[in-house]
């Protein structure tokens, strides 16, 4: 008996351990990130390899606050990353739903298409894009990314769904259904509660790969007034000088909202399903 | 109005309700990819068969095949090519396999957990432009500790950069992909381990299977479907992706580092020949298709075979 | 009556100031830092209190991607009135007759007496006529580690080309895994192999009359092969390969090598993260011909053919180059100013200055203009010129092969050129 316990504390010990390394790898480089912005910029390359600056500062993030635009293309980011994730998971659940439940005409060619989308190399459908969205008022809008956004995001988006649908059985909705559930009240008060943590995960990684997007930010807005935090970053590399520990300040603070959001959305992510609602 | 004739008719009305339901569901999507992707898509495969050089705004028109022809003659395709190779598969199998590894060790309950759970997943939020200035910092010894690290563990000479090293610098961008994607598989997987019902777990433990047996018999089959979707759309990202290859060694030295994205990023946007770029992107689109389609068909395979 | 009358008094005013508000100019700044985009708003608020109906709206590109995005812009025709014009790129812009020629206004405006020669000629750099007015230069000088060569036993910067080689073996000798170059291998390095190059072909001359490269002629051969020497010799970092600007600065700070060519707007940064006087500016070294060539850069501002507000556009622009405002502006950014005389201002004669004024003002040191009239320029320095050298840089092709390609190139790019003339 005692062999298995101790097998076991063996075994918990080998699991926080193996954590740990992951927590490293993840946190070594966002720690490293953190150390340039706290170093005054004398300091950072003659105690460029030293794990902690001999001397800190937070003028950096004060500059950031009070010097640059970056509320602004925060709170635009923010505006813009939301917008994209809950649209994308509505229209991805819709379609994800279709293409788990129903036999349809086509289902083979629109998969191929949705495929398709991932395969081209953004910076060549850049320019065409560009033109369509012009004259249309949405190159300098909020409004234009998130559609862009959007669009890039939910095929994937959609494969994400549809497994999840996959994996919730069948006769769970069909028994509902002989309950005399119409088709949308079994998806509505079954199926999607269900899901709720395939949702989150869609949420959090389109919410995430639009905070993060750089490329149609870039090229779409000139105006920094609707500008998002990716392209704020851009700014202070010049030609002649990188402002290391204020880009690096403003690197750290946007990893907040973004822990943040994780955090929210763990309850959804880790809730996952009850032995007894799959039974069914 | 008798009901006779009704009766037919509201039975038609049922069954193009039935038809038309899946193609309901589906419309959004379908109307916002058509009008924002596919239509540009086009636009960007027909420069493929075009003259289009902002260094020559006169030259253009339509000419053919000749970009191709152009391409098979090219050494720095050929070897973007097999760089292209090389960058997503090992990307690919580092990434997959620690971030299986990651989503079973946080498939278990543990003090903590969500904590550790929101900071390892952390990566995937941080740009890519910002990740990858970052790892170039940790690799460039005036400024990084990582050569210094490396050399302690006998792994380089001397503390050196390596993306200066035409043998080496590929690496740079790999390990900074890799721990950027880690959560992309981690986050997927998890969510998809913790759908596999805890009954048949139980069940499993009451018959005396060992962990293994566990994780191949139950574990493995149930993740199947969104491993074979997850690897397939994340090896089509990552041979397009070429922002950290940009950002770390913009693709060399001397091209040891360049991709086909990362060459087609320089021929479009350094030469400004957007008819060539096209062209190599639409060798790669066919390349991918290919990929894809050999995949799918040795799911459905696989599924019939069960 | 009356509520007619005040109403269409009202419509009538508003229309007015619609008019007057009427002409709204972009201006593109491709350089684009936090420091300098303050100063440039600054002198663009000064304007526009100045002409009141004239407003700017201020588009700032981060430099890194600048030339994409501006290339975007232009081909969806979201061109801009005024935009801020590096010289590698006047080239592309001139020759697909994109830039609007402001000769006409030059004369006008009597800027001819006002300007001095160089910047009238790197005004009409392409195809003769002024297509944008110059706001400052560049020019190359060696910074040189005083610390460094303390310890090597040295007091003062290498005159020559052998005398570099010299101070190169001597830190090498330290053992301290110091060394003497801070080579730029990677993007931005095409200077310094035209700059060794003419050094050693002892003419600032790229192509002769018929447009032929002279960059394979044996000569330029020695000058690269002095880089590729260098290098292969560990006279710089084994790194160094892959440099670009910010590594090769951090380089020199950091004391991992001691020599460094830069230009002046490196100085302001330099001077931040070291001493005043653990450095010092040498000129370039002389060549074996007595002469050296440091290249000469220059950026300033152009009106694009498609702006429908050219005469505002002219007024701004002369504003944001008039000698107060210039002189403002070249000392925030560091560059050598483009009046008459302004080198005499107090801040230009100061002893960090003095390198890039002995170039300027020594017969033996004649600045390098690059071709940037060519349209390829841009394409061949940020991309072949680096790929190849890092290539032969590593051994993996032969200096002469490099030198054939780049000349190869630039013949074909000269001639295509000569013929549009």
């Amino acid at each position: 008996m005692s062999i298995i316990v101790f097998t076991n504390f063996l075994k918990s010990v080998a699991h926080r351990f193996a954590i740990l390394l992951y927590l490293v790898f993840a946190l070594f480089p966002l720690y490293w990130l953190l150390k340039i912005a706290v170093t005054p910029d004398k300091l950072l390359y003659s105690e460029g390899v030293k794990l902690w600056p001999s001397e800190f500062t937070w003028v950096n993030f004060e500059l950031v606050f009070t010097q640059s635009e970056f509320p602004t293309f925060f709170m635009n980011s923010a505006i813009v990353s939301s917008a994209t994730a809950l649209l994308t998971t509505l229209i991805a659940a819709a379609a994800g739903y279709a293409f788990c439940r129903f036999k349809f005409r086509g289902k083979l060619i629109i998969t191929g298409l949705l495929l398709v989308t991932q395969m081209f190399p953004l910076v060549m459908v850049l320019a065409p894009i560009y033109k369509i969205m012009a004259p249309l008022g949405l190159t300098n809008s909020l409004l234009g990314l998130v559609i862009i956004y959007t669009a890039f995001n939910v095929p994937f988006a959609v494969f994400l769904m549809q497994s999840f649908f996959d994996g919730i059985p069948r006769d769970l909705e069909e028994s509902a259904m002989v309950e005399g559930c119409s088709r949308f009240q079994a998806l509505y008060k079954v199926i999607i509660p269900l899901t709720l943590p395939g949702m989150a995960a869609t949420l959090g990684f389109v919410f995430t790969a639009a905070w993060s997007e750089m490329l149609f930010a870039l090229m779409l807005i000139s105006d920094s007034s609707v500008s998002t935090f990716p392209v704020g970053l851009l700014n202070f590399v010049s030609k002649f000088a990188v402002q290391w520990g204020q880009m690096m300040a403003a690197g750290v603070l946007a990893l907040i909202p973004a822990c943040i959001f994780f955090v929210f959305i763990q309850r959804y992510l880790v809730q996952g399903l009850t032995a007894g609602a799959v039974k069914g | 109005m008798n009901t006779l004739v009704t009766q037919p008719k509201s039975q038609k009305k049922i069954d193009l309700q039935r038809f038309l339901e899946p193609y309901l569901y589906l419309s959004p999507a379908l109307i916002i990819i058509a009008l924002v992707i596919i239509t540009p898509t086009l636009v960007g495969i027909s420069y493929a068969f075009q003259s289009i050089e902002l260094l020559n705004p006169f030259n253009g028109g339509w000419i053919g095949l000749t970009h191709f022809k152009t391409l098979f003659s090219d050494r720095y395709f050929f070897s973007a090519l097999a760089n292209t190779l090389d960058w997503t598969l090992i990307s690919l199998f580092f990434q997959f396999s620690l971030g299986l590894g990651l989503a079973l060790l946080l498939n278990r309950k543990f003090a903590g957990r969500k904590l550790v759970q929101a900071l390892v997943f952390l990566p995937w939020a941080v740009p890519t432009f910002l990740s990858g200035l970052t790892w170039a910092w940790l690799f460039n010894p005036i400024i990084g500790i990582l050569p210094h690290w490396m050399t302690s563990l006998g792994m380089l000479p001397e503390p050196y950069n390596i993306l200066s090293d035409p043998h080496l610098a590929m690496y740079g961008p790999i390990v900074a992909n890799v721990w950027f994607g880690i959560p992309f598989f981690a986050i997927t997987l998890l969510a998809a381990l913790q759908s596999v019902p805890s009954d048949l777990y139980e069940a499993a433990g009451i018959d005396g299977a060992s962990s293994w047996q566990v994780f191949v018999k139950i574990t493995l089959p149930f993740l199947a479907p969104m491993i074979a979707i997850t690897v397939m759309l994340r090896t089509i990202w990552i041979a397009n992706f070429a922002d950290l290859i940009i950002v770390m060694t913009s693709g060399g030295p001397a091209n040891s580092t360049q991709t086909l994205p990362s060459y087609i990023f320089t021929t479009a946007y350094r030469r400004l020949d957007f008819g060539y770029a096209s062209a190599m992107a639409v060798m790669l689109l066919i390349l991918l298709l290919l990929y894809t389609a050999i995949l799918l068909k040795m799911r459905s395979k696989l599924s019939n075979g069960d | 009556m009356r509520k007619i009358l005040f109403c269409s008094l009202l419509s009538l005013s508003i229309a007015s100031t619609l008019a007057l508000a009427d002409t709204k100019l972009k201006l593109v700044e491709v350089i684009t830092s936090p420091d300098r985009t303050a100063v440039l708003r600054q002198q663009v608020a000064d304007f526009e209190a100045n002409n009141p109906g004239i407003t700017v709206e201020i588009t700032s590109l981060p430099w890194g991607q600048a030339f994409e995005k501006l290339a975007t812009m232009v081909q969806s025709g979201q061109t801009p009135d005024v935009v801020e014009m590096p010289d590698s790129w006047q080239g592309l812009y001139a020759s697909n007759d994109m830039l609007v020629d402001l000769e006409g206004r030059i004369a006008a405006s009597g800027l001819e007496e006002k300007l001095t020669d160089k910047t009238l000629a790197m005004a009409r750099n392409t195809g003769g006529k002024a297509n944008m007015i110059p706001y400052g230069f560049y020019l190359r000088a060696m910074f040189w580690n005083k610390k460094i060569f303390a310890q090597a036993g040295m007091t003062e910067a290498p005159k020559t080309m052998a005398e570099f080689v010299e101070a190169s073996k001597k830190i090498k000798a330290l053992g301290t895994g110091v060394s003497g170059y801070c080579l730029r291998g990677g993007v931005g390095g095409t200077n310094g192999w035209m700059m060794f190059m003419a050094a050693m072909r002892g003419s600032p001359e790229f192509f002769d009359e018929q447009g032929n490269s002279l960059l394979s002629d044996p000569e330029s051969i020695k000058g690269a092969q002095f880089l590729v020497d260098l290098y292969k010799n560990g006279h710089a970092p084994r790194d160094s390969v892959n440099w670009g600007f910010n590594e090769i600065v951090s380089g020199f700070y950091s004391g991992k090598c001691a020599m460094l060519d830069q230009d002046p707007d490196a100085l302001i940064s330099i001077a931040k993260s070291m001493n005043s006087e653990d450095f010092a500016v040498a000129p370039m070294p002389l060549g074996p011909s007595g002469k050296a060539y440091p290249t000469i850069g220059y950026t300033g501002w152009s009106i694009f053919k498609q702006s429908e507000n050219k005469d505002s556009s002219w007024k701004l622009i002369s504003h944001l180059t008039s000698p107060e405002e210039n002189l403002t502006w070249a000392k925030k950014i560091g560059v050598l100013p483009i009046h008459k005389g302004a080198e005499k201002n107090a801040f230009f004669s100061t002893e960090q200055y003095s390198g890039w004024f002995e170039e300027l003002n020594n017969p033996n040191y004649i600045p390098l203009t690059m071709p940037t009239h060519l349209k390829g320029w841009g394409y061949f320095g940020s991309v072949m010129a680096k790929d190849s050298s890092q290539e032969a840089l590593l051994g993996m092709i032969s200096t002469e092969k490099m030198v054939e390609d780049w000349a190869a190139y630039l013949t074909k790019e000269q001639q295509a050129w000569m013929k549009t003339q």
